[in-house]
């Protein structure tokens, strides 16, 4: 099948094979009104003035295309383009999609917001947008997260939100999920769940996609206006892939651009110590979606590893594992002592500390550079800045404070 | 015929009512579920549903879900669960047995459902799964083993009805918003929405989630073929599970056959 950009998801919410409704029947309905809301909204002129006078106002964008000039001079083939969603109100690319889906709970009566969260960015950025309409919100982080993100946790609890702290299963992302969705099937009246990737059931994937798009479609422009032609690569980090789809989908039908996707090797694919489902996983349905899963042969699901939280989850967004089985798209895996190295190396060569999740795409440039001439532009997709993990790497670096 | 159809039909012919009961296979181990299998079914029960454990058991409250991870720690897979269903056969040919899972670990053993040597299970509940489809439309083949429906009380009329049209075994009507163990039962809302299942099913409704007392067995026996237990028996089970009597269960079991009959 050729890819397609315009046409995906079927009716029934899959990407070529992958993902679909796989939800407890309670959440069928509330699936249903949202995907019908949605595609009432997404084309209504009001709805997207709002959309973008509230990215423009709020959020600060567009985000720049900046030329990395000391990285590009450090690598000596080719420029290094970042597109810098670190700028972003709340530090990350999450914000273009609560921004987006706080307006669909708006639109739909809802009084009440739940979401999970990882690296707690996502929780910030729903906070964020619950406080701005006076709305009630409960974020579900799992334990180790709420330990190793602990400036989060705070920011979210700032911000008017209540923390819940989930110590079931492996205490991290995918937990905190189930915990939303459990939430979510017995508050679902008046409930709103925004999920904070490109995963979960239909309409999910597609409506997180479109909301962080804005990305991918400002690449565009920017890199016309810059170095008038496409760009011949975009690396983005991949955890459930919010960032990357956002960057991807507007280049799906541009041929020339590579697009690569950097998943989290832990202590290395070769170990199984990771948070590589497309490099190291199997077809498998978690959290209502089929997509590339990290699972053992009796089909439980695997616990991960990686030192940035965000990436730590054992599935990805199903548009991902559509775009790798097709080819348009191709994964990678970084390991943890990879990512901290270039965590550093960016921080000392162009004045932006990353965060752990986005240095996992800058650290796969030491491969990725070596292919390109000097004529080439390589964009990578900054998903967010560095502050929330400051802690984390000065304990790795045996510094107290 | 299926061992299950049978049973149900069976009980309507004789205005009774049908008691389902769940537990989760290997908690605390697999010898212990055999043995409460056994106990269960001396105490009255009419349906084994066993419980298949998933690392992330969305549908679940926090009994169950405990349940499970007791289970996954004594490394229970469909597998081993086979294996116990063997044993039981061998002294149990009658009552019908429900698998109850998530879809992941169903499509991780394809082949022991198609195989389903010696018919040792019925059918089987998919919590995952939209209520229209069943494991045929997932690749697995067995036509003796029904896939068990569910609907819910945000199940919207139109969907009620294509699902209750097409469903085998049983319709099971999850009563409440919430996960299993939840306390929020309404039971005029119950009541309507299985009279309108009613109308289109050619198999019995059983009501399940939220059945903690004789006497919610009872008020919803009274608008259904038949009540499911969970939440209650895995807490008696977990409760019990160091010294391993049972006494209280079968006697619990009992008190519930009674309120419905």
């Amino acid at each position: 099948m050729k890819p397609n950009k315009q046409s995906l998801p079927d009716k029934n919410g899959f990407f070529g094979d992958y993902g679909g409704k796989f939800v407890p029947e309670t959440l069928m309905y509330a699936l249903e009104q949202l995907e019908e809301t949605y595609l009432n909204l997404k084309d209504d002129d009001d709805f997207k003035k709002q959309f973008y006078k509230d990215l423009s106002e709020f959020v600060g964008r567009p985000s720049p295309l900046y030329f990395a000039e000391r990285l590009t001079d450090y690598y000596g083939t080719g420029s290094i383009w970042l597109k810098r969603e670190d700028l972003n109100h709340t530090g990350a690319h999450k914000i273009n999609n609560t921004i987006g889906q706080i307006l669909l709970a708006k639109h739909m009566g809802k009084k009440r917001i739940i979401a999970e969260t990882g690296a707690g960015q996502h929780g910030v950025a729903t906070a964020t947008v619950a406080a701005r309409l006076g709305l009630e919100c409960h974020i579900y982080m799992g334990a180790e997260d709420v330990e190793r993100q602990s400036l989060n946790v705070y920011r979210i609890k700032l911000l008017g939100a209540q923390v819940h702290k989930v110590d079931s299963g492996s205490a991290t992302l995918k937990d905190a999920l189930n915990e939303a969705l459990r939430d979510w099937v017995t508050n679902v009246d008046d409930t709103y769940y925004i999920i904070g990737s490109v995963t979960g059931p239909h309409p999910y994937p597609m409506i997180v996609r479109d909301f962080n798009s804005v990305v991918g479609e400002e690449l565009i422009s920017q890199s016309k206006e810059l170095f008038n032609k496409m760009p011949d690569a975009i690396v983005a980090c991949v955890g459930g892939g919010s960032n990357a789809m956002g960057a991807f989908y507007p280049f799906i039908n541009i041929a020339g651009t590579r697009l690569i996707g950097v998943e989290a090797g832990g202590e290395g694919v070769e170990t199984g110590e990771h948070a590589a489902p497309l490099n190291d996983g199997s077809p498998g349905v978690l959290h209502g979606a089929l997509s590339y899963l990290m699972q053992d042969d009796s089909g439980q699901v695997k616990s991960t590893k990686s030192v940035s939280a965000g990436l730590d989850y054992p599935g990805v967004g199903p548009e991902h594992s559509w775009l790798k089985d097709s080819g348009r798209a191709e994964y990678v895996a970084v390991s943890d002592d990879a990512a901290l190295k270039a965590f550093h190396q960016v921080s000392e060569f162009e004045g932006i500390i990353p965060a752990l999740e986005t240095a996992h795409a800058f650290a796969y440039l030491d491969t990725l550079m070596k292919g390109f001439d000097s004529n080439s532009n390589i964009v990578v997709n900054v998903s967010g800045r560095g502050d929330k993990d400051i802690n984390t790497v000065a304990e790795i670096d045996g510094i107290k404070f | 015929m299926n061992r299950l159809t049978k049973k149900l039909t069976d009980l309507k012919d004789k205005n009774k009512k049908a008691l389902v009961a769940y537990l989760v296979a290997g908690d605390p181990d697999i010898e212990t579920t055999l043995h409460l299998m056994k106990l269960f079914v001396e105490a009255g029960v009419d349906v084994l549903e066993i419980g298949v454990p998933f690392t992330d058991p969305i549908a679940e409250g926090p009994i169950i879900q405990k349940a499970h991870d007791r289970a996954l720690k004594q490394d229970v897979s469909l597998s081993s669960i086979f294996k116990m269903i063997k044993k039981f056969r061998v002294d149990d040919k009658q009552t019908p047995l429900v698998l109850m899972g998530y879809l992941n670990t169903f499509l991780s053993h394809k082949n022991l459902i198609e195989d389903n040597e010696d018919s040792a299970i019925d059918s089987i509940l998919v919590v995952d799964i939209p209520g229209e489809l069943n494991l045929a439309d997932y690749g697995i083949e067995n036509k003796n083993v029904n896939t068990i429906s569910l609907i819910s009380p945000t199940t919207n009329k139109d969907r009620i009805k294509s699902i209750a049209k097409n469903s085998s075994g049983f319709v099971y009507y999850v009563t409440l918003r919430g996960v299993t163990g939840a306390s929020n039962l309404n039971i005029n809302e119950v009541s309507k929405n299985i009279e309108e299942i009613k109308k289109y099913a050619f198999v019995p409704t059983l009501a399940g989630f939220g059945i903690k007392s004789p006497e919610d067995a009872k008020l919803l026996s009274e608008c259904s073929d038949g009540v499911i237990i969970g939440s209650s028996l895995v807490k008696m089970i977990e409760e019990n599970s160091q010294s391993k009597e049972f006494d209280r269960i079968s006697k619990y079991i009992t008190e519930i056959k009674q309120a419905i009959s």
